[in-house]
């Protein structure tokens, strides 16, 4: 805190009239294990002060991670003769005193730190690798998993007065396992969980499941492609709320490469259509008390009862488009519940045939216009019940008209995720097989 | 860049002595072979934005990587400083692989290699410095390359340009005593574009990428630029979504070389293999494709994004030819995958900073050109598709199927390109796609633009291919 008090006041001695300090530490520990034997291990210590600087109605940033105090000062007078170079744009400022957080003392305010972190011992850890493994099983060829954990450290000031910290430990066991069948075709499947806190992490069963849904994946057949209701698993339906986001972010906005331009307070979903952000929920992952400005995060709709209510808009772009000030970004967004779903099965018994997306293989969309072509593989569903897997399959539309043949939403999303998107059923998608 | 010893030397303040004590200290545990990576990167950036050149900044990147092998098995920590305390604390962290191992196999790579790099066989000479040229030296580069991109259509609303630089200067040494160094430039321009045209709102990308210096930044390559952005403008406000389904697909030079990195590269690369989840893992010395087809991945291109003097474990850039005569005829190894086969790394364990162990990864990869006429096999398809635009690909390496966002083409009806298409995702299986060669076109372009592959970690890479005509690819569409 003393160095960054230091960098501080030495690029304001160097003629930087305004300036924003963030220092991090990271500290990861990993064990990665192969077929039942632990494969790697990894061990990584991250340090780093980024630097923003205001000079002459000029703006630059700019990062170090070499931090000794000889080092920081000719990188800092380097980095103030440069922004000095750079046109000028009067948008450019710390935002306004009034907006940045000041409960962000000690940066542990959301519970997000486990002091169970400071117990764990390479053995531990090793222990906790191995015992999630399902290695062997019958048709398992190989079984790749992780477990990892990390905390984090973030202290932001600037030359405002601003003050605030942030810390937060992370928990993770992933495995992927493949699986052959008796031709000899290979299937994958994963399986993860990660939680701030160790207690809450499901180390147990982690790579049984991986292995279930890689055999599930056994025995795809082709299904014509035409229009089905498309059901969307909760682990991958963030795929088509993210660009959503996108939308509303200022810098896409400002660009004109949005296809929510001009949708503020206007009536573009589905009523039964709320998306919340809720970032200051104690103990949830990704929560926030400020963004990287600094400035504080509040819980708010973003689109409420298919209304737009916000835009994604930081100090600058809130200035180039002359319009208030928001938040940077969506922090810990969640999808509201619809129909009287409560569980995926409640989906499917809800709207009887489809198709289960249970994963997404590559695919994009059109920030501009908003159209998207997605590869996926799932389930062909009947009467609620999954006939056969389904793969090399794509889903191609606009999202808006997707988003206007909602039909259900369920309650099951999963919290080790940072959006909070539970299952979705949308009727009449376009599927090409 | 190849400079002289005791630059890296002196950059990382150790000496040799100091370096082989550190290995001793890695290896103190019982692990069969170690090696240091030291990187100091400096990055740059300008961004030009609403008419100016209103935001830019520096990155500094420092710091040392050990790595620990007990027999195919890693331990791997890394420090942010060079003194000798912290780099001691992480060779101890990384040697905790073999102390917790009951078995440990001693690590053998046949011919170390003692020779000091070669200044003369240096793949990416730098011209004008990115480090030390005044930021203010490309301003005019952004502003001349914007304007001119305006004055090409005025249905243009917003431009972007973005430039990005960096230079890695590398020092690696090992338990063989195999002392390797390198500076590796890189420079990228990008440029986008939003055009209107009455309520339609449609955007243009492009980009290349080199490793080169600041000389880069000429008027042929803005010009060139300019022109790629307003390129086919028309087409994509006119452009419709295809009927989708199973259907041949022709991929154009250049481009289209993603193809190879999502269908095949990636299958090849032996981790995947050596893991056996590589739906190529039993196919080695077997026709994957049609004769004729020779497909490589290759260090050597001059200047190329892809282009290493060393690997990121010190051994020698390298053309590898993975598939000769349609014949799998080798895979892409790094020391671990190489030991287990039995055969000579090819130079292509790679890895994204100091802050990763290396694994297989692809550098430059492409097919060799074929003897067909490109406007042939657009001939040979009486309904299709033609692609040379895209995004972004994706595979699942144990079931090979891939997929590719295309950002353009054209359908084909009877021989001919009518209707533009776009915004569509291609999917197909790669054994199959790649058994479905139907012809290959004698116009090989090697795509420049900014790839960049994300294999649990990032590199850069480049691709590319001649005309290819595939039997039966399935189109995402309405």
């Amino acid at each position: 805190m003393a160095l960054a008090r230091h960098c501080l006041a030495y690029a304001q001695e160097r003629g930087a009239q305004k300036v924003r300090i963030t220092l991090t530490k990271s500290l990861l520990n990993l064990v990665g294990v192969l077929n039942g034997e632990v494969d790697k291990t990894a061990h990584a210590l991250d340090r780093s002060l980024q630097l923003q600087l205001f000079v002459q109605e000029r703006f630059g940033s700019f990062s170090s991670n070499r931090l000794d105090k000889a080092n920081l000062e000719a990188f800092i007078r380097e980095a103030v003769e440069t922004v000095k170079m750079l046109e000028a744009d009067a948008c450019r400022d710390l935002p306004a005193r009034e907006r940045v957080a000041k409960d962000a003392v000690t940066g542990q305010e959301l519970g997000l730190y486990d002091a169970e972190y400071e117990t764990l011992t390479a053995e531990k850890r090793r222990e906790m690798a191995l015992r999630s493994m399902a290695w062997p099983q019958e048709g398992l060829i190989a079984e790749e998993g992780e477990y990892s954990d990390s905390v984090f450290d973030s202290y932001t000031i600037d030359s405002q007065g601003l003050e605030a910290r942030h810390t937060e430990t992370s928990f993770e066991i992933g495995y992927e396992s493949t699986v052959e069948d008796a031709e000899g075709n290979h299937f994958s499947s994963y399986w993860w969980d990660a939680s701030p806190r160790l207690k809450n992490l499901g180390l147990e069963g982690c790579a049984a499941r991986a292995y279930k849904r890689a055999m599930e994946q056994i025995g795809p057949k082709s299904v014509p492609s035409g229009q089905y209701t498309l059901i969307l698993d909760s682990e991958c339906a963030s795929k088509v709320v993210t660009p959503l986001l996108n939308a509303l972010g200022g810098y896409s906005l400002q660009q004109k490469n949005s296809f929510l331009a001009d949708s503020l307070d206007k009536q573009l979903f589905p009523e039964g259509l709320t998306i919340l952000d809720m970032p200051r929920t104690k103990g949830d992952t990704g929560c926030r008390l400020f963004d990287s400005e600094g400035v504080a995060t509040r819980e708010m709709p973003i689109i409420e009862k298919g209304v737009v209510k916000t835009y994604f808009l930081n100090t600058y772009i809130s200035r180039k488009m002359e319009m208030e000030p928001t938040i940077e970004d969506a922090t810990r967004v969640r999808v509201m519940p619809l129909g009287g779903c409560k569980t995926q099965q409640d989906v499917l018994d809800k709207v009887k045939d489809g198709i289960l997306v249970t994963g997404f293989n590559g695919g994009n969309s059109n920030p501009a216009t908003g159209n998207f072509s997605y590869g996926i593989e799932g389930f062909l569903i009947k009467d609620g019940k999954r006939v056969h897997p389904v793969r090399e399959m794509l889903i191609t539309g606009s999202f808006l008209t997707l988003w206007s043949q909602l039909v259900a939403v369920a309650d099951d999303a999963r919290p080790c995720l940072s959006k909070l998107v539970p299952t979705l059923a949308f009727k009449n998608v376009d599927f090409s097989a | 860049m190849i400079g002289e010893k005791n630059y890296y030397l002196n950059i990382f303040q150790v000496d040799v002595p100091s370096l082989d004590k550190l290995i001793s200290e890695a290896l103190a545990t019982g692990g069969g072979y170690a090696d240091l990576y030291f990187e100091n990167t400096t990055y740059g950036s300008l961004l030009l934005r609403d008419g100016a050149v209103t935001s830019g900044g520096n990155h500094i990147d420092f710091g040392v990587g050990v790595r620990v092998l007990s027999g195919e098995k890693t331990g791997y920590a890394y420090s942010e400083s060079t003194a000798w305390e912290d780099m001691l604390s992480s060779a101890r962290a990384a040697a905790q692989i073999a102390s917790s191992q009951a078995e440990v196999s001693p690590y053998g790579t046949r011919n170390p290699s003692r020779g000091e790099p070669n200044p003369s066989a240096d793949r990416y000479p730098i011209g004008q410095p990115w480090r030390g040229t005044p930021m203010s030296a490309f301003l005019p580069f952004l502003q001349k390359l914007e304007a001119d991109v305006r004055s090409r259509d005025n249905r243009i609303v917003k431009v972007i340009v973005n430039l990005a630089f960096q230079v890695s200067d590398i020092l690696m040494y090992n338990s063989q005593k195999e002392l390797k160094w390198d500076t590796r430039p890189m420079g990228s321009v990008s440029l986008s574009a939003v055009f209107k045209q009455g309520d339609l709102t449609e955007n243009k990308s492009t980009s290349r990428s080199f490793r080169c210096g600041a000389e880069m930044l000429s008027q042929e390559l803005a010009d060139e630029m300019a022109s790629e952005i307003v390129k086919g403008i028309d087409d994509r406000f006119a452009a419709k979504r295809p009927k989708g389904g199973q259907m041949p697909v022709v991929m154009g030079a250049g481009a289209s070389g993603i193809l190879l990195h999502e269908a095949m590269g990636h299958a090849f690369e032996a981790d995947f293999n050596r893991k056996g989840t590589s739906i190529f893992a039993d196919k080695m010395g077997k026709q994957i494709c049609p004769k004729g087809i020779q497909i490589i991945d290759d260090g050597t291109l001059r200047g190329n994004r892809g282009a290493l003097n060393y690997d990121d474990e010190g051994i020698p850039g390298q053309k590898t030819y993975m598939v000769e005569d349609g014949v799998l005829t080798s895979y892409l190894h790094d020391r671990i995958s190489a030991t287990h086969y039995g055969v000579k790394p090819t130079g292509n364990g790679r890895r994204e900073s100091f802050r990763y162990a290396p694994l297989p990864r692809m550098r430059a990869t492409y097919m060799e050109s074929g003897s067909a006429k490109a406007q042939d096999l657009i001939a040979e398809v009486s309904k299709g598709i033609f692609v040379d635009e895209f995004s972004n690909g994706q595979v699942q390496i144990g079931e090979g199927d891939f997929t590719f966002y295309v950002k353009s083409g054209y359908l084909i009806e009877n021989g001919r390109l009518t209707q533009p298409v776009k915004d569509i995702n291609i999917i197909g299986n790669g054994p199959q796609a790649l058994a479905d060669i139907r012809g290959v076109a004698d116009d090989l372009a090697i795509d420049p633009g900014a790839w960049t592959c994300g294999k649990e970690q990032s590199v850069p890479v480049s691709c590319g291919i001649p005309t290819v005509l595939i039997g039966k690819l399935t189109v995402g569409g309405e």
